[in-house]
């Protein structure tokens, strides 16, 4: 139970690793190439670009909208217990949730068709880890406080278990034409390569313990949970069976998977900039709508049924014949048939959770040719027509994303500078279930053909990562070029 | 006024980068988390109606029978159990003066120990007796060694007599109210 207990607490508090998922400080920071996987219809001016393999895009990011890593862990001399008790169980809801999303590409690699200059293809690979988990508060309060005492009469709701998380590698190709002066559109197919998945969203149910009818007490239950899992069990039997190649083992599989030896799927996102004016600019994309058809190495875990029990139960003249000693066990049993927990192996589809961006940018403050004037490829430069050509840019942006509780959603306000034909700066404000006070700086550096980029985000909580209830921080390297050479 | 600008952008976020710490944390104090739920449950309940009491005869047993009752001596139940109550609770509406006793046996079926109720005919209130277990209470080695229980009810009085209430019977109600640790 120890051990139980500390796994679930260090899964809780340590993968926080993404839920919010939003990437405001890269979305539509056109200088950067990955700013494409966030909308592919964003405005690219580049002849071509190559990311370099396995640092062109690295981006991790953690949140909570509850309790901090601090809050618990901090050294101050509280007593452990007591903490959970006055940070945790009296003060979280079942909507506060922890979470945690990672990223690194693998390759990505953009370029201008030689046919059609208006279109920019890309294509590459990048795997993401994606984890959401809501506060159980009902089951977190049974477990802490139990069903007696106080809690009598009180329904815990079952409904509260909600968790989701998958490893996926995404093979994508994406196109983006400028379709006019004042428009481009783009769109990118993903073929999903699933390394894992499990799923507990659709749960419902309740336990509670109330005066009986005959006897004191009467505790019913009534449930219809399910947790399905995918490419877990895998993992878990080479990990289980602990020979002498288990890290090889595990390495086989997870290549395996990573190549679409697993589980796969489809999606795609789409997305347009529209300029309204010289100065104003609209943009929106939607991501990642697709799923993944789990039909290999799939256990799924059910529990469904109703029960009640006030203990075991005779009654005169009408069991006065029935001399079966065993009736506790009877008792037992009649619960678990009532009550009937099951595995099994049916395949089931994924969604993944569809995100979407908008945005509306003023740019301001004529600077001169644009760092692109020398693309050769008469896309989206010259004319004043273009925010390249301008020093700055102040917008808003929305973003929201499909979680297994509804849709989450972020509001986000931003500046951009740029200097000079080198370097960019990004600084953004966001308001959202986690943060009042998320600050985020980002930075572009061109130098020749090199560009390096570094966003991070909720700057004021850096103070104290511990005590911070959102983080992310993504990078990359990236080789761009403008010319024909 | 753009040099001042990017100056302070750029020491900011030196800054900030610099001073990006965190307090120390001491993440062993997972282990003195204390998770100590308070479980209730129903245990046993036993109705009969005067009849079959009457059927007995005077002084007669009415019902005697020994259940097995793994409840507390399930190991991880045993292990954790902590304190708690176990509360009984008796309604006699019948004309007879009875007795009900619950004998707690260990796997051999040797008595632990007993409670015994003796209730008087038709008393105007429910009889209630809270029996608690652990410090300052009974030694919970009497639970955790129970494999099985023997209950016994037995008319005090004659086989002949009839309660005017329109259901007359006697009924033993049995719960259980204890704090286990989990953690």
């Amino acid at each position: 139970m120890r051990g139980f207990l500390k796994t679930i607490l260090i899964a809780v508090f340590g993968i926080s690793s993404i839920h919010a998922q939003n990437r405001q400080l890269l979305y539509d920071f056109n200088e950067i190439p990955q700013a494409l996987m966030l909308n592919p219809g964003m405005k690219t001016s580049q002849r071509w670009h190559v990311g370099v393999p396995m640092i062109s895009g690295l981006f991790f990011q953690a949140s909570t909208s509850g309790v901090t890593v601090n809050d618990l862990f901090a050294d101050d001399g509280v007593d452990f217990t007591t903490k959970v008790q006055e940070r945790v169980l009296d003060v979280m809801t079942r909507r506060d949730d922890f979470g945690s999303t990672s990223q690194i590409e693998g390759f990505n690699i953009g370029f201008r068709g030689k046919n059609r200059p208006d279109d920019y293809y890309s294509f590459g690979m990048y795997g993401e880890m994606d984890i959401i988990s809501y506060w159980p508060k009902d089951l977190a309060l049974l477990a802490f406080e139990g069903n007696g005492g106080s809690n009598i009469g009180r329904s815990f709701d079952l409904g509260d278990l909600s968790l989701r998380g998958e490893m996926v590698n995404v093979f994508h190709f994406g196109i983006n034409r400028k379709v006019n002066n004042t428009l481009t559109i783009g769109a990118r197919a993903k073929l999903y390569s699933s390394i894992f998945q499990f799923q507990s969203i659709k749960n419902s149910g309740s336990f509670r313990t109330v005066q009986g009818q005959d006897n004191i007490y009467n505790s019913i239950i009534v449930a219809d949970m399910q947790l399905q899992t995918s490419g877990v069990k895998g993992f878990y039997d080479i990990v289980d069976e602990d020979t002498g190649t288990t890290r090889k083992d595990l390495t086989s599989l997870f290549t395996e998977r990573v190549l679409l030896g697993g589980n796969l799927g489809l999606g795609f996102d789409a997305g347009f900039t529209h300029q309204l004016n010289p100065q104003t600019t609209i943009t929106g994309s939607i991501l990642d709508v697709g799923f993944i058809y789990n039909s290999n190495d799939v256990w799924n875990y059910t529990l469904e049924g109703t029960a009640s029990t006030e203990g075991i139960t005779v009654f005169l003249p009408e069991d006065i014949d029935n001399v079966n000693n065993d009736l506790w066990q009877d008792l037992v049993d009649e619960i678990d048939e009532a009550l009937p927990h099951g595995e099994n192996q049916s395949s089931y589809i994924s969604l993944r959770p569809i995100k979407a961006y908008g945005s509306i940018r003023y740019d301001f403050g004529e600077g001169g040719r644009s760092w692109s004037e020398n693309c050769g490829c008469a896309i989206n430069t010259g004319d004043g027509a273009n925010s390249d050509f301008y020093r700055n840019s102040v917008g808003g942006q929305l973003y929201m994303i499909k979680r297994p509780r509804g849709i989450q959603a972020a509001l986000t306000g931003f500046y951009q500078k740029r200097v000079g034909r080198g370097l960019s700066l990004k600084t953004t404000y966001t308001v959202d279930k986690y943060s009042l006070t998320n600050i985020g700086l980002g930075l572009n550096l061109q130098a020749g053909p090199i560009n390096f980029y570094v966003l991070g985000d909720n700057l004021l909580g850096y103070g104290n990562i511990a005590d911070s209830h959102y983080a992310s921080l993504q990078f990359g390297f990236n080789i761009i070029s403008w010319n024909d050479n | 006024m753009k040099k001042l600008f990017f100056h302070v952008l750029f020491a900011s976020i030196i800054m900030l980068l610099l001073s990006s710490c965190t307090e120390e944390q001491d993440f062993s104090q997972i282990d003195d988390l204390s998770v100590t739920p308070t479980l209730a449950s129903g245990i046993f309940y036993l109705e009969s109606d005067e009849e079959t009491i009457n059927s007995a005869g005077g002084f007669g047993t009415f019902y005697s029978q020994t259940i097995n009752f793994d409840a507390f001596n399930e190991t991880y139940v045993a292990e954790r159990l902590l304190e708690g109550v176990i509360i009984y609770e008796i309604e006699n509406t019948t004309s007879k003066r009875a007795d009900i006793r619950i004998e707690f046996l260990d796997e051999s079926g040797n008595p632990l120990y007993q409670e015994a109720f003796t209730v008087e005919a038709n008393p105007s209130e429910t009889f209630t007796r809270e029996v608690t277990y652990g410090p300052g209470g009974l030694n919970l080695s009497i639970l955790t060694n129970t494999s099985s229980l023997r209950v016994t009810g037995r008319n005090l009085g004659d086989a002949t007599s009839v309660s005017s209430h329109p259901e007359p019977k006697i009924s033993l109600s049995s719960a259980a109210e204890f704090i286990f640790r989990l953690k």
